[in-house]
């Protein structure tokens, strides 16, 4: 791959995703790239993308942003946060809204993982829940909606008790019961659109994504995230995810790394 | 002259003594290349790291010194490790450790029944370092 390659692969990512793509990257977009040349019949990376700068078709611009997207995930992620959540504000929300479901949101949620793990607790307390996981990438979007992993990936931060109850043995792999498949949804959403609705969600995880958002976006995602999330909803980053200068729009809460509210700016341009 | 020492000071002596005493962790496993990764990943969770090759081996050692993580392979020589949990629980002191079955078993019916014997977690192998640590997280231990 060439350095006008790069570039470009960059530009791409940058403008359709948001996305930054570093240079120390240079190995990893090659091998990501070679599975996606040979899926769409090209006989290298460079043909490939030769063929995308010459006619930009949308289909082979997002089969090459998806493939390059950071996939990493598991579940309870940051166990502190998934305990705030579950301990401390799931019941809380879940009482303030007189029963009716709590509305989470897993935005940018890969192969699902997040989203599990927040519907989880909630069934297990007893409380209603929706939680939507969104994603741009159709692959990790299926293997999440299949709800299905690998004994590898279902033991990555879960409990064998808790596997036992959420997940039913099918040969070698994990499948997601039906009962809390009926609390989780799956859809594709790019976080850089700007919502085209009015639906807010009580509760938005999106960790892990800023940090890997191109700078100059982050404003952008903030912004679009705050958009969809109600008054007194909550926001959780990852715990090392900070906001800067990027928004005005949320506020550290203090001694809780990782978790954000709407910032009184916010508040007042929502009423 | 204990009332020339502050709350600090007693808070930091007591982090010092935490510090200075590592915690503990045996691995209980019949293939030396299993225990070698394992100890691997479980020294560089900060934890002292001793060995056995089977249950009974781990019994003698738990009886006169009982560490606070166990991670136990299921099927070994002398004795498996099914009946090692169950003799090591009603030893002075056996209720504490944390155990971790680490096996190639897999099947949903024996990880419910190593859960039902006292197990606190349990690791299907192949396993990785992010696994382990997660589920020494898990269980408290971490």
């Amino acid at each position: 791959m060439s350095p006008d390659d790069f570039d470009r692969l960059q530009a791409l990512m940058s403008s359709r995703a948001g996305m930054r793509l570093t240079r120390d990257r240079m190995k990893l977009v090659e091998h990501r790239l070679g599975p996606v040349a040979r899926a769409q019949s090209f006989e290298s990376v460079e043909v490939m993308l030769a063929a995308l700068w010459a006619k930009p078709v949308a289909s082979l611009g997002w089969a090459v942003i998806e493939a390059l997207l950071t996939p990493e995930t598991w579940f309870r992620r940051d166990r502190s946060s998934f305990d705030t959540f579950a301990s401390e504000l799931l019941p809380a929300l879940s009482a303030a809204r007189g029963g009716d479901p709590v509305t989470v949101w897993s935005a940018g949620c890969s192969t699902g993982q997040e989203a599990w793990s927040l519907a989880m607790p909630a069934l297990e307390q007893g409380l209603a829940i929706e939680v939507t996981g969104t994603d741009l990438s159709r692959r990790a979007l299926e293997k999440a909606k299949s709800g299905t992993y690998t004994g590898f990936e279902i033991q990555r931060g879960l409990k064998a008790q808790t596997m036992l109850r959420w997940f039913d043995q099918v040969e070698d792999t994990w499948v997601a019961k039906p009962q809390l498949k009926a609390a989780v949804q799956f859809a594709r959403s790019n976080l850089v659109e700007p919502p085209k609705d009015d639906y807010r969600f009580d509760v938005i995880f999106c960790r892990h994504v800023l940090s890997d958002a191109e700078p100059s976006r982050r404003g952008d995602i903030l912004d679009n995230l705050e958009r969809r999330l109600v008054d007194d909803g909550c926001l959780f980053l990852g715990p090392d995810e900070q906001l800067g200068g990027d928004t005005v729009a949320f506020r550290p809460v203090a001694g809780r790394k990782g978790l954000f509210v709407k910032a009184p700016s916010a508040l007042r341009r929502a009423a | 002259m204990i009332g020339m020492f502050t709350h600090a000071d007693v808070v930091d002596a007591l982090r010092i003594g935490v510090l200075l005493t590592p915690r503990t962790c045996l691995i209980v496993d019949d293939s030396r290349i299993i225990r070698k990764v394992a100890r691997r990943i479980v020294e560089g969770l900060g934890f002292e790291v001793d060995e056995a090759g089977d249950g009974a081996e781990a019994l003698i050692f738990c009886s006169s010194s009982m560490p606070e993580v166990i991670l136990l392979d299921w099927s070994m020589p002398v004795m498996d490790g099914m009946a090692f949990l169950r003799r090591m629980r009603v030893l002075p002191g056996g209720a504490g450790p944390k155990v971790l079955f680490c096996t190639i078993e897999t099947r949903a019916e024996r990880i419910a029944e190593a859960l039902a014997a006292g197990a606190d977690d349990y690791v299907m192998k192949p396993f990785d370092g992010d696994i382990l640590t997660s589920k020494f997280a898990e269980v408290g231990a971490a």
